[in-house]
Order: structure tokens, then sequence, then C-alpha cells
């Protein structure tokens, strides 16, 4: 069971495969505005480097934001086209849910700018709160008054050290029937600004 | 701090912007106001020329936005023309005030996404090939470049 994971929601690029709900390679790295040019030359290059033909491919899954306006369309657009062709199935999972911790409740936090974040509690996969957006004054608070959940994600800009995820292992997880596509054609990436 | 001048051809609006090619650093944003023809895309041109980019500069009317990453630092070429009352989100915000040189035409178009602190230019038409223009800096940043401009002979 072969699956391909793609996260293109922020700044960087991360391309991963997945063998029997392991991880078995994955590539990622900062692409800021570049990840439509590299995103497919890094899914040839690892589906090559590990003797795997794009026809094994079962599986794919992609985070389809909230993150940045043109990221998050490349992994869905990518995604999309490639499920169409391989006959694969296609899961969606938020860019969120991906960073969450794989044992305790995690504040799952992405740079919205204009002093305002990406927000959502996750606890491995379930939903604590909806993924949404909050001005960073209020998530400060929230952090406050939850001091026993985790935090993850790229936190320079608030000043805080994140934990360490293995967001490839966590996308794997999110491999469910709740998250599968029946409708290829109608997936459209989660931006959550109007 | 503001500077007024008369560029007197279309080379002296190129070397201002060639000047401030050297001196712009990334994050800075700097918006360009003035009728067509005034000369917002010469000047752009201009700092292009000094930031090395070899791609032809026009403007991005119809694409909005062009980014030059070929360059010694990075440039985004906005142009809000078009964005005029669409009040549409498309991102722009990820570039503004990001790790490269942000020169935004028309930027009363999305007046919401403009920070406070910008060097501002203005270019009118005074006849023939002259123009009248105006730079206005609003932290010490931009305005050493506004005095270095007012000691520069362009």
């Amino acid at each position: 069971m072969i699956s391909l994971l793609l996260d293109s929601s922020n700044k960087n690029l991360s391309v991963g495969i997945g063998k029997n709900g392991k991880v078995l390679a994955f590539s990622e790295y900062e692409a800021w505005q570049q990840q439509s040019e590299l995103m497919i030359p890094e899914i040839a290059k690892l589906v090559n480097d590990n003797n795997i033909t794009f026809e094994q491919i079962n599986n794919i899954v992609v985070a389809i934001g909230p993150g940045s306006y043109t990221g998050v369309r490349i992994a869905v657009t990518i995604a999309k086209i490639m499920a169409f062709i391989l006959k694969a199935k296609l899961y969606t999972v938020s860019s969120l849910a991906v960073l969450a911790s794989a044992t305790k409740p995690t504040i799952c936090l992405v740079n919205a700018r204009s002093n305002r974040s990406y927000f959502a509690v996750y606890e491995k996969d379930a939903m604590l709160i909806k993924d949404t957006i909050l001005s960073n004054e209020e998530i400060l608070a929230f952090i406050k008054a939850n001091p026993e959940y985790l935090l993850s994600g790229d936190l320079n800009y608030l000043g805080i050290t994140p934990i360490t995820i293995d967001r490839f292992q966590n996308m794997l997880n999110l491999i469910n029937k709740e998250n599968e596509v029946s409708d290829l054609m109608s997936v459209k990436p989660q931006y959550l600004k109007d | 701090m503001t500077y007024t001048f008369t560029s007197h051809n279309k080379q002296t609006t190129t070397s201002l912007g060639f000047f401030l090619a050297e001196h712009l650093q990334n994050g800075d944003v700097v918006t360009l106001t003035g009728d067509l023809g005034a000369g917002k895309t010469t000047l752009t041109q201009g700092i292009a020329k000094g930031l090395n980019i070899e791609d032809r500069v026009n403007s991005p009317t119809f694409n909005i936005m062009k980014c030059y990453f070929k360059a010694t630092k990075p440039l985004f070429h906005i142009d809000a023309y078009r964005l005029e009352d669409s009040n549409s989100d498309i991102g722009l915000d990820e570039f503004i005030g990001a790790d490269g040189i942000s020169v935004i035409e028309w930027p009363m178009y999305i007046s919401k996404l403009i920070p406070s602190e910008v060097l501002s230019i203005n270019l009118i038409h005074a006849g023939g090939d002259k123009r009248t223009i105006t730079i206005s800096g609003n932290n010490e940043h931009y305005d050493k470049i506004v005095a270095l401009i007012k000691g520069a002979s362009l």
C-alpha cells in the first residue's frame, strides 16, 4: 500500500511517501513561492529513488489549507490531477491537523499575517476546535488560559518554541473514511480568509 | 521628510530608480503614484536595472504582480489598477513587506494592504518630458534615502 503525501500550504515544500502506514521517504525544505516549480520534480525524484512506479500509488494525501493563498492551491491541484490520472484514492486533510502531536492535545498555528493566525486544536486525528482565523492577541490569551496544550507550527513570529512533529506520519494516520474524497472534481483548497 | 525636484528627461527618472535600488533593503515598500505616462514604470525599470535584473520589466497591469527573483535583492512589482473596488484578497499581503523590495503602482486601490511606513513617490507631468517628482519618507530609514537623493546629483 503506497501513499503519496503532499503539503505546500505554508512556506515549506513537503513531499513524502508512505508504505503500509509508515513513512518510507520524504523531502521537506523551505521553498517560498517556488513550490509550483519544485513539487513535481520532487515527487518524481522520490518515486524514482525508492524504486516505486507511479502506478503503484494507491493513496494521495494532500493538505488543503488553511495557509498561503497560492500555496494552498499548488499541492491540491497536483494531487487532484495525479489522483485522476492514476485512479488513486484522494484524502484531504487540514494543514493544521498535520501539525498535531501524536499523543497530546495540540494548539496548531500557522501565520496568517496582519497580526493574525490560522488556529485549531487537535488531539491525534480528533478535532477539538475547528480551523479558524484569530488575532494573535486572542491566540496568546488562549495559550495562557490552556497551559496543558502543546504548541505546534512555525512559531518564531510569536516568539514561541514549537514541539517537533512528524508531518508525514501524521498525514498517513489521517488516511480514513472521513477524509476520503468521493467527488474528485469538487475538491477545493481552504483559504479561510474572504 | 519630503523632497521635490524636476526630472528633465526619462534618463533622470531611470537614474533615480537605479540610485534607489542601492539603498532599498529587503522588506522595503515603495508606492508610486502619478497619471498614466508619468514615469512609474520607467522608475521601476531603473530600480530593476540597479538590482541587476535582466528580465524585461513592464507594468503588470494585466498580471497584477510580477516577481523577479533573479536579482541582487528580489523585486515584487505590483500594479493594483485592476483591483479598484474589487476588495478581493489574492494573497498580495504575502509579498508586501516580505523578503524583497515591493514597488506598488496605484497603491490607493489596495490601501488596506499598504503598511503605515512607506517610501512614497509621486510623479507629475510638467510639460514635454519634464516631471515633477516628490519623494516622501515617514521613518528614519526612508528619510535617510530621501536625504541621500537630495544630496545626489541625478
